[in-house]
């Protein structure tokens, strides 16, 4: 790969995955510098000449108190590039801010993940690849390509590998990841079970219903994110009382926020595994991680060289 | 005042009270919050069908939280079918870019609360003895005020302040998180760190002249596409701010207001000279000494590329025409005796020297320094000691915007500035309690904001808000 028509930036969300990425690329990071003022506005400093350059800048949504700060840095990120006559802007967004709100669920209520995807794309920005969007359909908000990743076949692997599966049933602790749940069933050759959940709030579950038998069974609990962990909780609880041998869950974005690792600690899930689109300072035992950089960096390999990325739906790097 | 509707961000609660009591209406019903990850969660408890929606948030607090609040409500708004959505930014963030010290590559330097300030610039304010005349200080000074500025590069625990916010860095892909205090990036504590930071900007890549990005542009694109169909905002740090939008932009001025506030509160105001504080305010603040008719001065900040290798006694003269007397041998002797150690000072740290020189007359005068901003507020409050310096009986420092992160409160309280004059653009609650009631006075803008957003909303012009105030 020629490496000098290609830059990757790293805004300050996650250093340790642009590291890893630029790594598996045989890439450094460019030298760039974010800074926040006292008055906390976003100040970025480009170190050298993207002119003509296909730039890759890796920023992904985390932060409790910082993912508007995160989301404003990849704006002024971009802007800078496109400015700096950069000839391509990729943003490679593991984990999507705002991808929940993406419809009108009550009246008056936002659409922010299409203000973001707005934004992005007024900012300047060419081509987004994300990873395991919670909606497919985020993608229609762009009029950019967006190369929405799966994380399924390192899951697969994971499952595959470090779980003893044979004897496992593969749970969806809620109807809208069934799709999800049942495409990962099939690969494995597995059974697979539904937990319907009833929602008042949001972040607050409040009833379970499950759909399938996991009596004397390893149920492993796969979803696209674990926030507050209320809905893997409950249905780790659910699981029990269904007579569930031993409950795993797997998420892509552990996002982990408010008391979730309290909830975590107290639950009787054996085995949390998520992967590593945001930072993770959960510090538990029972945590476990996928490292999904080879996929991120063979994407952005792909697509610099303008080899097609479908591969990677199927096959874990 | 059917279709009328105003709604508040939370960065500025007071102001929106104020603007919608002198509307004679109520802020119209929000929750604003944020969900447990952070993400900022609005909803918009009235129907705003067909109505006309203003929006007001100011640019102050947590900048980038309360931009985007704002840009989620404007969207929601516009999604909810309003007939046209008005973002009111009193303070426009981002409008003006940094004005911190840099060293020649580029590299920030850190300022830290201190018991005592200098004020000084870097080498200090050069103070003749002649009124009005300048001159720049000699090398020997200006090695020792590098020296401190070193120093401060190289201290390295920094007491945290009531914002602990992660400072970003980013050199060669490396995180460092530290509190700040000051809207001066900092230098990475460690030595090793400060060598990687270096690299950063000292840079293999020869040539390559680093540029800070400049956010204006992006920040009015982002509300245009947000769903905003006009802004009003007050005393843009550039007017040209204005051509970056596709929309039209209200720009106020507080200059009425300020106006009013000399004439009826500094006594004697005929006597008394309107200073900018550097030259880029100079336009606002000779329009309105012109508008008081009374005299106005300058306070000039010189960026030299090189510290001056000669007897600095080139002179400039303004005014009576007076001259400095050249300089005696004995300072060039030890001027000369220091030119290694500044060779050796200005390889790693700054090549670039700043002072300041005054323009105009202030001796036993009361000076008024104008300007648009205070931040940092280290123009100001190195105006106001050049200026006492120069023989000013009493500063006053009139600001239409004052955001004072960092450590300016503290700086501002041990600066010669008298009393500061601000306007409520910006939450002023801190400021007073901290420099008390006698130094501080707020002006109070949210009658120009109400006025124009009934005109807006009627249709009428709103020019003659810009001569006379509400």
């Amino acid at each position: 790969m020629a490496s000098n028509s290609i830059k990757l930036l790293s805004g300050n969300s996650h250093p340790e995955l642009a590291e890893k990425i630029a790594k598996q690329l045989g890439l450094r990071l460019s030298k760039i510098g974010v800074y926040q003022y006292s008055n906390k506005e976003t100040s970025v400093t480009i170190g050298e000449s993207i002119r003509d350059e296909d730039v890759y800048i890796i920023q992904t949504g985390t932060g409790q108190q910082e993912i508007n700060d995160f989301l404003m840095e990849l704006l002024i990120l971009i802007h800078a590039c496109k400015t700096a006559s950069a000839r391509r802007i990729t943003a490679v967004i593991p984990n999507f801010p705002y991808a929940r709100q993406d419809k009108k669920d009550k009246s008056r209520a936002p659409i922010t993940a299409k203000l973001v995807a707005n934004l992005l794309e007024t900012a300047g920005c060419d081509h987004v690849i994300t990873m395991d969007l919670h909606a497919s359909q985020i993608q229609g908000f762009f009029h950019i390509p967006v190369d929405n990743l799966y994380a399924e076949p390192s899951v697969l692997n994971y499952i595959r590998t470090k779980t003893d599966f044979n004897n496992a049933i593969l749970v969806s602790p809620d109807a809208g990841g069934a799709k999800r749940v049942a495409s990962i069933a099939d690969k494995l050759d597995l059974n697979f079970a539904l937990i319907h959940k009833e929602r008042q709030k949001a972040n607050e579950v409040s009833r379970m219903v499950l759909v399938g038998d996991v009596k004397g069974k390893s149920c492993i609990l796969v979803d696209d994110m674990a926030d507050t962990c209320g809905t893997l909780v409950k249905a780790c609880d659910t699981l029990f009382e269904n007579g569930a041998k031993e409950v795993l869950a797997v998420v892509t974005h552990g996002i982990f926020s408010g008391s979730a690792k309290e909830k975590l600690y107290h639950s009787k899930i054996s085995r949390m595994v998520c992967t590593n689109t945001l930072p993770i300072d959960l510090n538990l035992s029972i945590c476990d991680q996928i490292d999904i950089s080879p996929t991120l960096a063979e994407a952005i390999r792909r697509l610099h060289n303008g080899e097609s990325v479908s591969y990677l739906f199927t096959h874990a790097q | 005042m059917n279709n009328l509707m105003v709604f508040g961000g939370s960065s500025h609660p007071s102001l929106v009270n104020k603007i919608c009591a002198n509307l004679g209406i109520k802020p119209s019903q929000t929750k604003l919050g944020k969900f447990s990850n952070g993400e900022t969660s609005i909803s918009i408890g009235e129907s705003v069908r067909e109505k006309d929606v203003y929006v007001i948030q100011s640019g102050c607090g947590h900048v980038n939280d309360n931009f985007m609040e704002l840009l989620i409500l404007l969207n929601a708004c516009k999604t909810a079918s309003a007939s046209r959505v008005t973002a009111v930014m009193p303070y426009f963030c981002y409008s003006r870019q940094p004005d911190i010290p840099y060293t020649a590559k580029g590299a920030p330097l850190i300022s830290k609360p201190k018991d005592s300030y200098t004020f000084e610039s870097s080498p200090g304010t050069p103070v003749s003895s002649v009124v009005t005349t300048q001159r720049p200080k000699s090398p020997a000074e200006n090695a020792g005020s590098n020296l401190t500025v070193l120093e401060n590069v190289r201290s390295p625990k920094l007491p945290v302040l009531e914002h602990p916010s992660p400072v970003k860095s980013l050199g060669n892909g490396e995180l460092h998180k530290s509190p700040s205090q000051s809207r001066i990036p900092m230098v990475p504590e460690r030595k090793e760190n400060s060598s990687e930071l270096g690299s950063l900007f000292n840079a293999n890549n020869a040539g390559y002249k680093l540029w800070v990005a400049q956010a204006g542009t992006l920040i009015a694109n982002l509300l245009t596409t947000a769903g905003a169909d006009h802004v009003i905002t007050m005393d843009l740090h550039d007017s040209q701010f204005q051509g970056f939008f596709d929309i039209p932009v209200d720009n106020l001025y507080c200059k009425p207001i300020a106006h009013n506030y000399i004439q009826y509160n500094i006594p004697e105001y005929k006597e008394a000279v309107i200073v900018s504080p550097d030259a880029g305010g100079a336009k606002r603040a000779a329009s309105l000494a012109d508008a008081l008719e009374i005299s106005f001065a300058l306070i000039h900040k010189e960026k030299r590329s090189q510290l001056p290798k000669g007897p600095p006694d080139a002179s400039l003269t303004s005014g009576g025409g007076a001259t400095v007397s050249s300089k005696p041998l004995i300072s060039n002797m030890s001027s000369l005796s220091l030119t290694s150690q500044e060779m050796k000072l200005s390889s790693s740290s700054s090549k670039y020297v700043q002072t300041t020189m005054l323009v105009g007359d202030v001796r036993n005068k009361t000076c008024i320094m104008v300007d648009d901003l205070v931040d940092t507020s280290y123009t100001i409050t190195r105006a106001a000691k050049l200026l006492k310096d120069q023989g000013a009986t009493k500063v006053y420092a009139l600001i239409t915007h004052g955001v004072f992160s960092g450590d300016a409160l503290n700086r501002v309280a041990q600066s010669a500035i008298d009393k500061i004059i601000v306007t409520n653009t910006v939450p002023q609650e801190k400021t007073v309690k901290f420099l008390g009631k006698d130094r501080v006075h707020v002006l109070d803008v949210s009658s120009i904001f109400g006025e124009s957003i009934r005109r807006i909303h009627n249709g009428e012009s709103i020019s003659m808000l810009f001569e006379h105030g509400w």
